[in-house]
């Protein structure tokens, strides 16, 4: 039996000499006690609710009285009795859809802007990145203000220019656009990660590229973007996930008003469980943004073969 | 080295393992008074008013020591409700809005008081207001007491009426007159823009009681959310959809700050009719202390309610699992007595839920809280309904409205969907609870 759990615990070849085989068990002992406090960690508040939460979501489950099993009730109201689910799973497709790549192409922009090479460069990088630093309760109270209607800095912009001054936050139509205006705010955090790739474009090619006649479309169009590519992946994804997470803005500065149309999958979901006592029926619309979400980045990943590209990798 | 470090990490355990409970234990120095645990739902000012009176019952009660902690916010309540979950709950909270009162009771999470209230002398009914009284009663039992209760009416600004040929000391009393003060104070620019306006009416949940509508049933428990009152109500509201352009109010009103700032469009005499409640009169002394205002009850149609109100605010309660429940409601005794009461509520700028405390100089000598404690002492104050998912039908409620107000929509329809889902919803919480 012995013999055995030290196969299990440990991965070097057996028929040692004893005593370096207890060494090594203690040494994996060692290693178990520090990494204690984190398996301990990942187990009680990550992989226990997981668990716990899918079985939850085939209940009835107020979180105060014992859960009642229920089967697959729950996801059959979601799907054909909840209007909310469906309107909530829109418009945070919508945040997705439209929302996301608006954002992508801002860091992209700002970080080739503040790529170059002009006096005083980090400076404005720290002043582009600082607001992607604020906490998002504190950003969201501000652009309250900026999105009035009438006293909103955005709207005295747009009537100085004799455009069209939208209701933005106390308009349905144009809610959700807000928000998008506001998420680009925060374009710095990807920004960051474009500067950083973007500097590590080999100039050589860039140059090669030049000498062959391309200009500075064509340089970026088939020298920069496919360079940058794995890094647009990752903040694609990140960016994939965090959208359907979308919460907190609408949260503190809309509670899914107007009618509805800053409703998100996620503050339905808060509500649902935070103000109904309805955990059970929280879990399972967890499950099915969690499945949502997982076969849109799965379907990101298939398409990324067609168009992202590692260096060193044939193509 | 490497084979002592195991044993390092134990000592390490055992190290914290022994010297855990010491953080915990308390020091025995002979009899110490019975610790009561208080969570309260104030903050800031209001907290520090309350703090007073807590001093002053931990004097006068050497036996008994209250302490207060304060859980404010959104934060504060989820914890409240982490708390019941798990069974961690303190002594008496007052962090329950009187919304989730009936949720909380029907789970068995809280104390019923009617024993404790016997035993001290009390009588729910006599010594509280209507109102109030009822809202604390869940399925024929008291799950709490009041400290504090708000009131709701109509404060009107008196120049803009005399302006716009309305009397000013026949306020309206008919949903006809109303109407009608609301047209005559509009006020708009030559490009059609809001200069001022009369009244926007909104909270369908209280004016639905004034059209003679309810919520629930009050005898059967059912969910009546398609009452003909309720609908003449919305219908009501959606006419002033229909006069004027809600949207171009709505933005018209985000030019000047929220009611509590001292941009409001109220003070600035921007709108000659508010719906506010008592706390009213603090803002108007601050912000704009030259206004000429005054107030009025509702107004109700033929066959409504005269002079309806809402009652609600925290709730006091002694958690279930409460250990000392005859230390805890010593206190909740003590605090819920008129005169406790008066110096909170005058503290604080509230009414007082407690008919005797009503009578108290510090009410009297305002002409608003006279006002205000008449209005709460009336049959027609209506509290959040006894039904355990109040605060889902309350938002529901809402959204109806803004469907209607905003988006057009059919009151009617809006009402009859919204019995369907609540009376499930409803249904399934019922299920729940019987387990």
């Amino acid at each position: 039996m012995k013999e055995r759990s030290y196969h299990l615990l440990t991965s070097s070849p057996p028929l040692l000499h004893p005593y370096r085989r207890r060494a090594s068990r203690n040494a994996q002992l060692t290693g178990l006690a520090f990494a204690a406090p984190w398996i301990v960690g990942f187990i009680v508040f990550f992989a226990y609710p997981v668990i716990a939460s899918a079985y939850y979501s085939l209940c009835s489950f107020d979180a105060i009285r014992p859960p009642r099993f229920i089967g697959f009730e729950n996801y059959r109201r979601m799907f054909t009795e909840d209007d909310l689910f469906w309107k909530s799973l829109w418009n945070t497709l919508y945040m997705v859809v439209a929302g996301l790549p608006v954002g992508l192409a801002a860091s992209l922009g700002i970080a080739l802007l503040l790529n170059r090479k002009v006096k005083g460069m980090t400076v404005y990088r720290t002043i582009y990145y600082l607001p992607s630093i604020t906490p998002v309760v504190a950003t969201s109270i501000l652009w309250l203000w900026l999105l009035n209607p009438e006293m909103g800095l955005i709207n005295i912009a747009l009537g100085k220019m004799h455009l069209m001054q939208p209701g933005w936050l106390t308009d349905p139509a144009w809610a959700k656009a807000a928000l998008i205006l506001m998420g680009l705010w925060g374009a710095g955090g990807g920004m960051v990660i474009y500067l950083a790739a973007l500097q590590d474009v080999p100039e050589s090619l860039t140059e090669a590229a030049a000498l062959d006649g391309a200009g500075k479309l064509q340089q970026f169009r088939h020298v920069t973007l496919p360079m940058l590519s794995p890094v647009i992946l990752f903040n694609l994804i990140m960016g994939l996930i965090g959208s359907f997470q979308y919460f907190t803005q609408a949260y503190v500065m809309t509670s899914g008003g107007p009618q509805d149309s800053t409703m998100f999958y996620a503050l339905h979901l808060f509500n649902r469980a935070f103000l109904d006592f309805r955990m059970g029926y929280a879990s399972a619309m967890a499950w099915v943004l969690f499945l949502v979400t997982l076969v849109c980045a799965l379907l990101v990943f298939k398409t990324s073969a067609r168009w992202v590209y590692y260096a060193g990798e044939g193509r | 080295m490497r084979r002592r470090l195991p044993g390092l990490a134990w000592l390490l355990i055992a190290a914290v393992a022994l010297l855990a409970p010491v953080g915990c234990g308390r020091l025995a120095t002979g009899p110490a008074p019975k610790q009561v645990i208080y969570w309260t739902g104030w903050s800031a000012e209001e907290f520090n008013t309350q703090q007073r009176l807590v001093d002053q019952f931990n004097r006068e009660h050497p036996g008994i020591q209250v302490q207060m902690l304060s859980q404010f916010g959104n934060s504060g309540y989820q914890k409240v409700r982490i708390a019941f979950a798990g069974g961690a709950t303190p002594d008496v909270m007052s962090t329950i809005w009187a919304d989730e009162l009936a949720g909380y009771a029907m789970r068995g999470v809280l104390e019923p008081l009617d024993g404790y209230l016997k035993r001290s002398g009390r009588n729910l009914e006599r010594d509280f207001t209507p109102g109030v009284a009822r809202m604390l009663r869940v399925r024929g039992k008291v799950y709490g007491l009041c400290a504090t209760t708000n009131t709701s009416f109509i404060a009107y600004n008196k120049a803009i009426f005399r302006e716009a040929g309305v009397d000013p000391y026949h306020p309206p009393a008919t949903i006809a007159e109303l109407d009608a003060a609301a047209r005559a104070c509009t006020v708009y620019d030559r490009r059609g823009s809001f200069v001022r306006y009369g009244f926007r009416p909104g909270g369908l949940a209280l004016w639905a009681y004034v059209f003679g509508g309810q919520w629930v049933d009050p005898v059967t428990g059912r969910i009546t959310a398609d009452h003909p009152g309720n609908l003449a109500a919305l219908r009501w509201l959606a006419s002033y959809a229909k006069k004027y352009d809600l949207k171009k109010m709505q933005v018209f009103q985000s030019t000047f700050g929220s009611d509590q700032t001292a941009n409001g469009p109220f003070f600035v005499g921007k709108v000659a009719m508010w719906s506010t409640g008592e706390w009213a009169e603090q803002f108007v002394r601050r912000y704009a202390p030259k206004l000429e205002w005054g107030w009025f009850p509702l107004p109700a149609p033929p066959g409504g309610r005269a002079g309806c109100s809402s009652a609600g605010g925290s709730v006091f309660v002694i958690p279930a699992a409460c250990k000392d429940k005859e230390a805890a409601w010593k206190f909740l005794d003590w605090f819920t007595r008129a005169k406790p009461v008066a110096r909170f509520c005058s503290g604080i700028g509230n009414v007082p839920p407690v008919v005797e405390a009503g009578a108290d100089p510090a009410f009297q000598q305002s002409a608003l809280f006279r006002f205000a404690v008449n209005l709460s002492r009336s049959r027609n104050t209506f509290g959040p309904p006894g039904t355990p998912i109040w605060p889902t039908y309350a938002r529901e409620i809402g959204r109806v409205e803004g469907k209607v107000m905003l988006g057009g929509g059919d009151p009617a329809a809006l009402l009859a969907d919204l019995q369907r889902r609540m009376t499930r919803e409803q249904l399934d919480a019922m299920q729940d609870l019987r387990g």
